[in-house]
């Protein structure tokens, strides 16, 4: 009831503050209707030339799919290959599952540049640069953290008691896992899935490091687009990726909450 | 990103039958596989490769030399660069924390769906693209952009805010803001009402309360959020590339630019290394920090 | 209108958009005074103390310190000492600079913070334990650094909200003799907000009880023990037998006997007696009614007695050598007049 109230210098600083955090996504949005054939604040003409614009940009629309089915394939094995090791971490206890888990997310701790340098050089010698496979294990490298951390988390705060009541009804180890621990960690699960596909889908500097002109991801083209020439078609095209933002924030919102899913 | 991470685990129920290591073999063995493909092996080759000879040509040969790292200590250059990098960060660091303290103690102090809607509009611009919010940067700070045309229909000369450090610091501000929110947010935990409550009641008027109550129980936070700004400023190149216009000049954009352009990996390697060495100096300060507080 | 008191309070209303906290509260408190507010939760009674603090602002209504009108006044400059229910010590500070923190705000003059610090740490037991951060301190002595913390600075009132509820009952009894020893010794007013009656009347020279954001009673502890003014009050505090029954002509009938209403009360009524003011009358006399169940407690014998179709608890201190009565026996009941309260019932 008696929450300490925000006092009206802190109202103010906050708004100013969210308004400068909020500018560059809000700012996209006029100058996506511009009419104008280069970038200008406030545009000149209007016109919604630039949408249709996306699709018949051919290298935009080709990297549009790349990166959509690498997400959602990263995704998946994310949620394969995470999932088994959050289990055996956190239920199957080995020794040092510490030292291990610590080991798993340690590449999140590495700059992306470094990592991007590091595996270059590693897979210009697999022949695994500028191929599909290449770009998957790439960004597995820094999904993979993100998923074990997340299900991780959602598998130790379930309560065993749930799980072992199942067992003294007679279900075997795998029924009690596919039909109570994973309805459980439904929330869990809806959050490594944003986040997963999220991070592999705006994943720039890793993707920067492995591709080339044979294959490119949706970042990587409007990078290079931006790096030539900064015209209203990457204004579009970032409101569409700003709309899917927000629809995967709500849905992890809705789902599992995003303090906690977000906020430690 | 590279949001620091570790797994809190904590004890599990005791478990009194015993169980075989094959099973725990096999389910870590997928992570296991690409941490050592994807992670380990690249970075440990890093470190060998900064120490191979690059012929006058550009071509590398595996021969083990310190002629790179005497390279990026005695030329100039490279001193420059590593020292920009730093400044320029920890001027980047400061800002950020500026503009983000506000947000994270306002967002402390709402409740109920008025916060779910504050940390929606911080958590957002966090999941989306650093291209896409650099590119809303050259919409605001290019010279047709918001604030020149703003400027220019008041009469006023025309800012020049993009293709120098100005832009740079700009644009890494705000990309670093949600990070540092996130990282105040969590160390607030420790500010509770009632505390700032009976300081008031003691006689502290709003600014001492902040002074000596809100201030110090949020340190370590702050403490947190900096080293994490810190870390992803040095090593950010998206925005200084973009905004930078190929006109700012930092670690991060070099070793792309050794990477990809000039194709000298061992340069480039010792570069990194240089990156990883600079992060352990500010892990070190932010412990020392985090002692001296606590 | 009456005397002004040390602390005066005037038509104190809060009002929050869905509900209103606190209505229309006048209080006069004499100086020198141990005053408690006594209510359930969500009676307002913290709610009006963090009025008197100043944390919460008044929708409407006057708070008077010595003929000084607070009302207005934020917070830091009310000069009250307020100890809270979660202690609320500053985490990152030792417990000799939790308690300087009041006397640096009023900028005191060193050697003499650190002389009614240390005088402070004294009163309250805690000699010794200068350097330790709060954390290191159990609740009781969490509790203490609060109180010598808000005393030090020799507050004009001393606030005190529900401070002995995280406590365990033999500390709460330990604090509780603490308080009102040293609020006597310092002859401070203070204000001491409890749920529990039992605090309320043994530590407090007056209780103020609330129900729903009014104030039902004031008094002294005896006051309303004896003469509760109100159904609730009679209710609240101590244990009471509530019967219903109906006021007619003046006199109201219980169990076949009948007593005089309270002027003006007719309709539907409720009609209280404590427990252990019933006593067994000599055998045929009295109101008939019969055993339904027995409890031994040692102290006391608790009987339920069923009374033409009502429950009637029973309390008998016990002095050794009673049988206990089994369920069925035929008893007779008596009580004093002036041990029997009448309310008008509720709507």
């Amino acid at each position: 009831m008696d929450e300490r109230p925000a006092s009206l210098p802190l109202k103010l600083g906050a708004l100013v503050m969210f308004a400068f955090l909020l500018a560059p996504l809000i700012v996209v949005v006029p100058i996506s209707f511009s009419g104008d054939a280069y970038m200008m604040f406030p545009p000149s003409s209007w016109s919604t030339k630039w949408y249709p614009a996306i699709f018949a940009d051919g290298k935009m629309a080709a990297a549009f799919w790349t990166s959509l089915v690498l997400a959602t394939v990263v995704t998946v094995l994310s949620l394969a290959i995470a999932l088994p090791a959050a289990f055996a971490l956190v239920r199957l206890k080995p020794p040092g599952a510490e030292a291990l888990s610590s080991f798993f997310t340690a590449p999140l701790l590495l700059p992306t540049i470094v990592l991007g340098l590091a595996i270059l050089i590693v897979f210009a010698r697999l022949g695994l640069l500028a191929t599909f496979p290449g770009l998957v294990a790439a960004h597995l490298v820094v999904t993979l953290p993100y998923a074990l951390r997340v299900l991780a988390t959602a598998l130790s705060t379930l309560p065993i008691a749930v799980e072992e009541a199942a067992a003294t009804l007679g279900a075997s180890p795998f029924t009690v896992f596919r039909r109570i621990t994973l309805p459980m960690m439904k929330s869990g699960l809806v959050g490594t899935t944003a986040l997963c596909f999220l991070v592999s889908f705006d994943e720039v500097v890793l993707s920067l490091f492995m591709t080339g002109p044979r294959i490119q991801t949706l970042p990587v083209a409007m990078y290079h687009h931006v790096e030539q020439q900064a015209d209203p078609l990457v204004a579009a095209l970032s409101v569409l990726l700003v709309a899917l933002t927000l629809i995967v924030v709500l849905v992890v919102d809705r789902t599992s909450g995003l303090a906690k899913t977000f906020v430690k | 990103m590279s949001a620091g991470a570790a797994i809190a685990l904590p004890a599990p129920a005791p478990r009194e039958r015993g169980r075989g290591v094959a099973p725990i073999v096999a389910l870590l063995a997928p992570i296991a596989l690409i941490n050592a493909v994807g992670f380990l092996a690249p970075v440990l080759n890093l470190a060998r490769m900064s120490f191979y000879e690059v012929e006058p040509t550009g071509a590398m040969r595996e021969v083990y030399t310190l002629a790179t790292w005497a390279k990026v200590f005695s030329d100039g250059y490279y001193a420059g660069l590593i020292f920009d990098s730093i400044t320029v960060s920890l001027g980047i660091t400061l800002l950020t924390l500026l503009c983000s303290y506000p947000i994270a103690l306002y967002l402390h102090r709402s409740s109920g769906t008025w916060r779910t809607i504050l940390l929606v509009l911080v958590i957002s611009p966090l999941l989306t693209s650093a291209v896409v919010r650099t590119y809303g940067w050259i919409a605001i700070l290019a010279e047709n952009g918001l604030v020149n045309n703003a400027l220019a229909t008041l009469g006023l000369a025309k800012l020049k805010l993009m293709f120098n450090a100005t832009g740079v610091t700009i644009g890494l501000t705000e990309i670093l803001m949600p990070y540092m929110i996130l990282a105040l947010l969590a160390g607030f935990g420790r500010l509770d009402p009632r505390v700032e409550e009976a300081a008031a009641t003691l006689g502290a008027p709003p600014f001492t309360i902040f002074r000596r109550i809100i201030l110090p129980l949020t340190l370590p936070g702050i403490a947190l959020g900096c080293l994490l700004c810190f870390v992803l400023a040095v090593s950010s190149f998206i925005t200084p590339k973009l905004l930078g216009g190929g006109r700012v000049f930092l670690l991060a954009t070099e070793i792309y630019d050794e990477a990809i352009v000039t194709l000298n990996w061992p340069l480039a390697a010792t570069l990194s290394i240089l990156v990883l060495i600079i992060f352990g100096g500010a892990l070190m300060l932010y412990s020392r920090a985090l002692r001296a507080i606590l | 209108m009456s005397e002004q008191g040390f602390l005066s309070i005037r038509g104190l209303t809060k009002r929050y958009a869905a509900f209103t906290a606190v209505e229309d509260l006048d209080l006069d408190v004499p100086r020198g005074e141990l005053v408690a507010f006594l209510g359930p939760s969500g009676c307002g009674k913290t709610t009006s103390l963090r009025m008197i603090a100043g944390l919460v602002p008044a929708t409407s209504g006057r708070i008077v310190v010595d003929g000084k009108d607070l009302t207005e006044v934020p917070t830091h400059r009310r000069d009250m000492g307020l100890v809270f229910q979660s202690y609320a010590l500053f985490p990152h500070m030792s417990i000799a600079r939790n308690v300087a923190f009041g006397l640096e705000m009023r900028k005191v003059p060193k050697d003499e913070i650190a002389r009614r610090v240390k005088e402070a740490i004294a009163l309250v037991h805690l000699t010794g334990k200068e350097e330790h951060r709060p954390t290191q301190l159990s609740g009781g002595q969490q509790q203490r650094v609060a109180l010598a913390r808000a005393l030090v600075v020799r507050p004009s009132i001393l606030l005190l909200d529900e401070p002995l509820s995280n406590l365990d009952a033999k500390l709460r009894d330990e604090m509780r003799n603490e308080i009102r020893e040293i609020q006597q010794r310092l002859g401070i007013t203070a204000i001491f907000v409890t749920h529990d009656q039992g605090e309320a009347l043994t530590m407090c020279d007056k209780v103020v009880v609330m129900n729903q954001g009014r104030l039902e009673q004031l008094g002294t502890p005896v006051d309303l023990y004896e003469r509760p003014r109100t159904a609730f009050v009679a209710s609240f505090v101590g244990r009471t037998n509530r019967l219903a029954s109906v006021a007619k002509d003046g006199s109201v009938e219980i169990a076949g006997q009948r007593i005089a209403a309270p002027a003006g009360l007719s309709g539907p009524v409720e009609v209280m007696i404590r427990p252990h003011r019933i006593a067994f009358a000599p055998a045929g006399e009295g109101v008939p009614g019969t055993i339904a169940k027995a409890v031994f407690a040692g102290d006391i014998l608790q009987y339920d007695v069923e009374v033409a179709g009502q429950i009637l608890s029973v309390e008998l201190a016990t002095r050794g050598g009673e049988t206990v009565l089994s369920p069925g026996t035929a008893v007779g009941l008596s009580w004093r007049p002036q041990d029997v309260f009448v309310y008008g019932a509720a709507a």
